[in-house]
């Protein structure tokens, strides 16, 4: 291990040297993230000041229903988590969103107590802010858990009368009490739409994996070019083991990932208002990520003949990465495939990682730490096969 | 180290590489303070048989030890003992002649005030020591040659081993460094030293071994194998007088297997042309032959390389 660390000292102290590290590793990623931010801040993802979960409702039915949406939304309001207005009419919730006063209104028509009564459907309607997708779908989320604790209502009641509990008059009632209580909804049920990333984070992080492909690929690459310079053959019959000359390599790629991964969290967030969330969250995805990338690259640059091979195949590996896991365009979660190809790659995971620590903290960011970590092992473990059987010839 | 013994010996050395087959059964032996010569052309097996010998490639088949180690690719303790002077330039450019040496020290387990001191002793020995914290990228081609050697030289090898080092080298360079690996030899390290240079040869090795398509065809010092193929001195004499009846004369000292007179010119036929001069004078002057140059003309280990392959050594 001791030979490993004076190879990666040097190699750190080279790198350093090579001032297109600094390009590559921190300057490019940040440029382009504040160009990306600039051009595409207002209409990709569109909330480019943070989530605005201010919500409007328009009451026209006054019925039991309606009165338990109202309660729904105003137990959410208690917890802090969002704002609600009531307005008198449907053209005042319009005007409202139109103004930007609030994001989205809850429209509840007239009747629609007396239908769900009478067994038939209610309709809830939802005029959102084009500008706020997301809080858009935070409110159809809302209003989607509250139809299906009113089907349950209607259900228990349907149940109760079966069974001879309550009579044909007691039906309505229980099946608005049933529908109301427990609250049919909380923020804890769409945490999956909450958990996106604000503009600049998401760009940010996105290029910062892209370009830490080529910044961990220098490592092996590195390896290639000492052969061709022949200092790897000093290295051979230096009395340190073979495996120190890789563990060094993957040393220097790791601290250069890492110390540029962190450079750029603390630059976007005093530059261009990055959110990150958690340090420690952050910390472990940091390092998962750049454990993977090294992995992989090292993997890569190993099936590699020259310095010159290496460096293509991995742009080439870097490049479609990069696509797979959305970092130059989004896939949607509902874009089949591509959605399960985005979270095989560190690129996607990453931001996937930081999404759900930015929704529901450090134990959601759990699962994708440990996808990067087993990407990292399973592809660190081929590099060193590949790598070993490289230095025998 | 292995008491009296040889710091090297390899024996039955092969090494194929698909269908061509580099090495073929070479062995020699090192003693301490001896430098030995593998002398062949370009593509002789030189470069493959002393990436055995220092343990950066695996052998098919034969051993190598360094005194009394066996050496593989990943025994460490052989190591140690080796320094290797590759013939490609195998230096850090961006890195300074002081930095390229504590590296390389650092990984032969140096540090501190030993390793520091020994690279001043180092850069001294090669002539960097006012250019030590420079880069090596802004070094002449000698420059560089020299902090090649200087790295392999750093922690003391009992064997050090250099494949060619004065390639490509102006003559001042290839001077000194000529004269650093004499002065190595003097303190008694054990050297094997490849060359396609056959001057270079003569000047360094106490033995050589020529070797040529995988094979070592002859090995021993330089008169040894001139001795061996029956190539002899040649004294030739540049004198006026009677030079026929001398000539008869000078064929029955010891030593002397044939002479002939013609304008102006005895040559003399010796297996020790220096042994005979002294005899040779003598009796020119009492024959009242008036000398008016000697020369010497030994056969050399071109000859030998010709005698035995049948082609020149940079053919």
């Amino acid at each position: 291990m001791r030979a490993a660390w004076i190879i990666a000292m040097k190699d750190l102290a080279l790198r350093i040297r090579d001032r297109s590290l600094f390009v590559l590793a921190i300057i490019a990623p940040l440029v382009l993230a504040l160009v990306f931010d600039v051009v595409f801040g207002g209409t990709v993802g569109g909330e480019d000041a943070g989530l605005d979960l201010s919500f409007g409702v328009v009451d026209l039915d006054a019925g039991p229903l309606s009165d338990s949406f109202v309660s729904t939304l105003d137990s959410i309001a208690a917890d802090g988590l969002a704002t609600v207005t009531g307005f008198g009419s449907s053209a005042e919730a319009v005007a409202a969103v139109e103004a930007g006063e609030v994001a989205a209104a809850f429209m509840l028509p007239a009747g629609m107590s007396a239908g769900y009564l009478a067994g038939g459907g209610a309709e809830i309607e939802i005029v959102g802010d084009v500008d706020a997708p997301t809080t858009v779908g935070i409110a159809t989320s809302i209003a989607d858990g509250f139809a299906s604790a009113s089907r349950t209502g209607a259900m228990a009641a349907a149940t109760a009368l079966a069974g001879g509990a309550i009579g044909p008059g007691d039906m309505a009632e229980v099946a608005v009490e049933a529908a109301a209580a427990p609250p049919p909804v909380t923020l804890g049920n769409i945490d999956a739409v909450t958990r996106q990333l604000q503009p600049p984070t998401s760009f940010v992080a996105g290029l910062a994996i892209f370009f830490m492909f080529f910044v961990a690929g220098a490592g092996v690459t590195s390896m290639l070019e000492e052969r061709s310079e022949g200092t790897l053959g000093r290295l051979l019959v230096a009395p340190i083991g073979r495996g120190s000359i890789l563990a060094g390599k993957s040393i220097t790629s790791i601290i250069i990932g890492v110390g540029s991964l962190a450079i750029l969290v603390v630059a976007s967030a005093y530059l261009m208002g990055a959110e990150w969330g958690p340090p420690l969250g952050v910390a472990g995805l940091v390092v998962s990520a750049v454990l993977a990338v090294v992995g992989l690259m090292s993997l890569v640059g190993g099936l590699a003949r020259t310095p010159e091979h290496s460096a293509n195949l991995q742009a080439i590996v870097g490049v479609t990465f990069a696509m797979l896991g959305g970092t130059f365009v989004p896939i949607a979660p509902g874009e089949g495939i591509l959605a399960t190809l985005q979270y095989l790659t560190p690129n996607g995971l990453f931001v996937r990682g930081l999404g759900d620590l930015a929704g529901a903290g450090v134990s959601a960011a759990v699962p994708t730490m440990l996808s990067l970590l087993a990407i990292a092992a399973v592809a660190g473990v081929f590099a060193v096969v590949v790598v070993a059987r490289r230095l025998q010839r | 180290m292995g008491g009296n013994g040889p710091v090297l010996e390899a024996v039955g050395l092969r090494k194929r590489f698909g269908d061509l087959e580099a090495v073929r059964g070479v062995g020699f032996t090192i003693d301490p303070g001896e430098t030995y010569g593998l002398l062949g052309p370009n593509g002789a097996g030189k470069t493959t048989t002393i990436s055995m010998v220092s343990g950066l490639l695996e052998k098919d088949a034969g051993e190598v030890t360094i005194a009394g180690l066996p050496v593989t690719t990943t025994a460490l303790e052989p190591k140690r003992l080796v320094g290797l002077v590759p013939q490609e330039v195998a230096i850090y450019p961006d890195l300074t002649a002081r930095e390229n040496l504590r590296f390389f020290g650092r990984l032969y387990e140096m540090t501190g005030k030993a390793l520091a001191q020994r690279i001043d002793e180092v850069l001294a020995v090669i002539g960097l020591s006012d250019r030590a914290d420079d880069r090596a990228k802004d070094f002449s081609g000698g420059m560089k040659r020299r902090l090649n050697i200087g790295i392999g030289l750093l922690h003391r090898p009992a064997l050090l081993i250099l494949d060619e080092p004065t390639v490509g080298v102006d003559p001042q360079s290839r001077n000194a460094i000529l004269e650093s690996i004499e002065e190595l030899s003097a303190e008694g390290m054990a050297v094997l030293y490849t060359t396609h240079y056959m001057e270079e040869a003569e000047r360094l090795c106490d033995r050589v071994g020529i070797i040529d398509q995988g094979e070592i065809r002859a090995e021993g010092t330089r008169r040894q194998l001139v001795e061996s193929i029956g190539e002899q001195d040649r004294l030739r004499i540049e004198a006026s007088g009677p030079l026929r009846e001398v000539s008869a004369r000078l064929g029955e000292l010891p030593g002397v297997t044939g002479t002939s007179a013609g304008d102006g010119v005895v040559e003399v036929l010796a297996d020790d042309g220096g042994a005979i001069l002294s005899p040779a004078l003598a009796l020119l002057a009492a024959a009242g032959v008036a000398v008016s140059s000697v020369t010497i003309e030994e056969p050399d280990l071109e000859a030998v390389f010709l005698h035995l392959t049948g082609k020149a050594l940079r053919d």
